[in-house]
């Protein structure tokens, strides 16, 4: 069964906040991402956004250590794949209620 | 060397983080993309060496990097490193020296601020080490597109034959108006917009639809925006070390679906389209 896209929608607003967050070393992402975990449970790319969610919580974002930079970088890897299977899902629910 | 994400495994489990955990969702990313099987990958945008804002790559991870995804190749060039002479000298040197040892699988590129006095020098050495083209950053070296000293390095780059990438991600100004002068006062010249120019992407895709020589890297791109460009101008990317490997091949598998494009469409998006570029064609 495909997402509903409102969901949809509400986790893509919530991911483009936590990957600017994450650029920016900004320590908002850890509540970001907490809050946009809850927003993906059970939909497409859930699994990535809790795995960003336990890493933020786990390291200092803002941290300049090499392994702070590392976690930050995965981080910011795994938000942006799952910013990206939201927008696939939001595009294909788009192009099957304009075709549809 | 355990590359997780693009980042060194070790550094990850000292946090007391799970690296194999990590790895597996990677895999799983990568594997998404559904690529066409046996398709050469190119990398069309890396920056090697270390930048001002902190960001490093070295030759050694890169290489790592690409044969845990398969890419056979990537287009490398300095990071804002532009050095004493602030023309990228010693970080082209390096780029040039890191492609001579790895055999083919670095294709480099170097980098000039075209502002400052001796750019096209700086170009001509870089070619003697082996450039195979230009990068340049209008945000970072803070110059406009359209400006006549772009003009003529664009003009110098074509004249070698070499492609031109050009940062089009983030940035305050709108591009199409600038990319469409600089296009037009250089019409010998391939102009590669990183990032799918999304810093502007509805008006550069108007102004692709006008100029043939307009091509688009997808590193770090917007998945509408790679949807909505014709795939015969999209060079595979990953921006390393901002981006890396396994989200960049997602992005494409996810816009090779949406946009219905075809086996040979999206091989070329994975390495044709460039190829054909750097053998001088568009």
């Amino acid at each position: 069964m495909s997402a509903d896209p409102l969901d949809l929608a509400r986790l893509h607003a919530a991911l483009a906040q936590c990957e600017m967050a994450l650029v920016r070393r900004d320590n908002v992402a850890a509540a970001l991402l907490a809050q946009a975990a809850r927003h993906a449970e059970g939909l497409p790319g859930g699994d990535l956004v809790a795995a960003a969610a336990r890493l933020v919580r786990a390291v200092d974002v803002g941290g300049g250590e090499s392994a702070e930079r590392a976690a930050r970088k995965v981080a910011q890897a795994l938000c942006r794949s799952a910013l990206q299977t939201t927008e696939a899902a939001l595009i294909g629910a788009a192009s099957g209620s304009r075709h549809g | 060397m355990t590359r997780v994400w693009g980042e060194d495994g070790a550094l990850l489990g000292g946090l007391g983080l799970d690296p194999a955990a990590l790895a597996a969702l990677e895999d799983r990313t990568a594997r998404e993309a559904r690529l066409p099987a046996g398709a050469e990958i190119v990398d069309a945008h890396v920056h090697l060496g270390r930048d001002a804002d902190g960001h490093e790559l070295g030759a050694e991870a890169l290489l790592a990097d690409l044969d845990r995804r398969g890419i056979g190749a990537a287009v490398c060039f300095p990071a804002n490193d532009p050095g004493d002479d602030g023309q990228f000298s010693l970080a082209n040197w390096v780029v040039a020296r890191a492609a001579a040892d790895a055999r083919g699988r670095i294709i480099p590129f170097c980098r000039v601020d075209p502002r400052r006095p001796g750019a096209e020098e700086a170009m001509a050495r870089a070619g003697r080490e082996g450039a195979r083209g230009l990068k340049l950053h209008p945000v970072a070296q803070r110059f406009r597109p359209e400006d006549p000293a772009v003009v003529l390095v664009v003009r110098a780059a074509a004249a070698r034959g070499w492609p031109v990438l050009i940062h089009a991600g983030f940035g305050a100004r709108a591009l199409a108006e600038p990319i469409g002068m600089l296009a037009d006062a250089a019409p010998g010249a391939t102009l590669i917009l990183a990032h799918g120019g999304r810093g502007d992407a509805r008006a550069l895709a108007r102004l692709a639809g006008t100029r043939p020589r307009i091509m688009f890297d997808t590193s770090l791109a917007a998945l509408p925006d790679l949807v909505a460009l014709p795939p015969d101008r999209l060079c595979f990317g990953s921006d390393r070390p901002y981006g890396e490997h396994a989200s960049a091949l997602h992005l494409v598998g996810a816009a090779a679906r949406l946009a219905g494009w075809s086996d040979a469409e999206f091989r070329g998006v994975l390495a044709g389209n460039l190829r054909r570029v750097l053998d001088g064609g568009t």
